[in-house]
């Protein structure tokens, strides 16, 4: 169901037309409590990746909303994603953050959950309970739909909710520049090292939108700048590719996915990066060569900051990293950070990444510090009776997308609006807002697939 | 009463006995100190079991190894 953008989720709190948004959807309990349902129960999630669990009985405890899950690999080698809560008293029968196992068991009372989910131990079962306890009944709850896309994992709780490929919809080739080696091969990403886990006092939201492409904000990084952590000793990153390409914001807006996009002219290579590390440099020199001879016009596609709808951050420009923002109540978010390199990569290359992601990204890194600055007193100074009274602006370039966008050969789906010369707009942030919105009020997947609508619409 | 069993350090191989008086060999230790993987080599109340695989429950390991029952032990 598309939103009215002169309604908008209730009246007066998400305003398209005039780019005016309430802060009640950020500090509200009640939005909060319904998002949970309308939201977190419905999408697809990111839930981690195939490498975090590479042999039979691996898993990796990550999580779905405010639901603990369990990410395991049974004694078969299929993946699953069960809820990490006993079927008897609700105990967590995982406590561990990842590990290996043959059998998950609730210290409470006992049960006991193979990694297949299949509930096979039950203390007392031929005395207490004579046999009769159903076991094929009352094994760990298991996602409704799985998807292992490109070494990514998935999950979704209903069972209504369209493939995942579809879900993602045009956004696929931006989950693509994440997944796949830096020379063009599918699917060569590994997470390198821990998860970076951390909590910030604010609304999951902020950093979805700020993730979702807020170039605005790029002042707030100007100390990371002038202290120059980019691989080649300067900046925060090396920025020639960048200088050297087109700049979009690039919005997919029956899916609510958005990210920030550079395209580099035709028949224009990369300019030179890691200066600093002779082996670094070779290797991404050699994979963009590699890249370009088997993309040909696609190696042009740069990745950048974006959002996959509601709470999965990428970034596949180097730092290349990906972030969940996970909801613990309205007031606070736990933000996890999985850090990418080509599995195949050279040792040095992987350990060179390591450093600078780390200076970066994650609660230690100093870019990320910066944000979670801003989302922070964000939130705090809009929790009071009087702040909430003022809803927060989202105009900026309203009305200037264009949804035909081509750059020297190389079209790109979606609302686009080329930022190069006018630096910033917010229609990501309208993008990702028009879809909670029709989250928050559509009753099923009958309603939230509004493309299958248009699609058989076109077709009539 | 004796002293609990700390199942979590018994290795694939020993031999235990349950209330009721079957025997099992340990085949797998999952270390959660809760269960056990065993096969039965003897049950008295229900010889059926005898060859069968299943999880123990550690409440119901009352020894280690048939040799340390004495007659009538149980």
């Amino acid at each position: 169901m598309a939103v009215n953008a002169r309604q908008g989720y209730r009246p007066g709190l998400i305003d398209l037309r005039l780019g005016e948004i309430s802060r009640e959807i950020f500090v509200n309990e009640d939005v909060y409590a319904q998002e949970q349902e309308r939201v977190f129960a419905r999408a697809w999630l990111h839930v981690g990746h195939e490498s975090q669990i590479p042999k039979p009985g691996d898993y990796f405890v990550s999580s779905m909303g405010e639901e603990s899950v369990i990410l395991c690999r049974d004694r078969t080698g299929r993946i699953h994603v069960f809820l990490n809560s006993c079927r008897h008293r609700g105990m967590k029968v995982c406590r561990y953050d990842e590990g290996s196992t043959t059998v998950f068991t609730c210290p409470y009372h006992g049960w006991s959950y193979g990694t297949d989910g299949r509930l096979v131990g039950v203390p007392h079962f031929r005395e207490a309970y004579h046999s009769r306890l159903d076991k094929e009944k009352w094994g760990l709850v298991e996602v409704a739909q799985l998807c292992n896309y490109k070494g990514s994992i998935w999950a979704t709780w209903d069972p209504a909710a369209p493939p995942f490929a579809e879900y993602l919809g045009d956004f696929a080739r931006y989950l693509d520049l994440q997944l796949d080696g830096w020379d063009g091969r599918e699917g060569q990403a590994e997470v390198l090292g821990g998860v970076q886990k951390w909590l910030v006092p604010c609304n999951w939201k902020f950093p979805a939108e700020n993730f979702s492409g807020d170039t605005y904000h790029n002042i707030s990084h100007r100390s990371v700048d002038l202290a120059g952590i980019g691989p080649s000793g300067a900046s925060r990153r090396d920025m020639g590719e960048r200088d050297a390409s087109r700049k979009l914001h690039v919005c997919i807006p029956d899916r609510g996915h958005q990210t920030i996009h550079y395209v580099l002219p035709a028949g224009q290579m990369p300019p030179p990066a890691y200066l600093n590390a002779p082996i670094v440099a070779e290797y991404f020199r050699h994979c963009e060569e590699e890249k370009r001879r088997r993309r040909g016009e696609e190696a042009r596609m740069v990745g950048a900051p974006g959002e996959i709808f509601p709470n999965t951050a990428l970034l596949s420009r180097q730092p290349r990293t990906m972030a969940a923002w996970h909801p613990r109540g309205p007031h606070q978010t736990e933000c996890w950070r999985w850090f990418f390199v080509d599995r195949d990569a050279p040792k040095e290359v992987k350990e060179f990444l390591r450093d600078y992601y780390i200076r970066y990204s994650g609660p230690a890194g100093m870019t990320e510090q910066d944000d979670m600055e801003n989302w922070n007193y964000a939130h705090a100074a809009s929790r009071g009776t009087i702040a909430r009274r003022y809803p927060y602006n989202y105009d900026q370039g309203s009305g200037t997308a264009v949804t035909d966008y081509e750059y020297q050969g190389l079209k790109v789906p979606g609302e686009v609006i080329d930022l190069t010369e006018v630096q910033s707009s917010e229609q990501p942030m309208r993008n990702f807002y028009r879809r909670w919105a029709e989250f928050m009020e559509a009753d099923d997947w009958s309603q939230l697939a509004t493309w299958r609508v248009n699609e058989r619409k076109a077709a009539e | 009463m004796s002293a609990p069993i700390n199942i979590r350090d018994l290795a694939p191989g020993t031999s235990v006995v349950l209330a009721g008086g079957a025997e099992a060999e340990i085949i797998d230790n999952p270390r959660d100190g809760i269960w056990l993987f065993a096969r039965y080599l003897s049950s008295p109340r229900d010889p059926t079991l005898v060859g069968q695989e299943e999880m123990i429950f550690a409440q119901d390991v009352v020894a280690v190894g048939a040799a340390a029952l004495g007659p009538g032990r149980l």
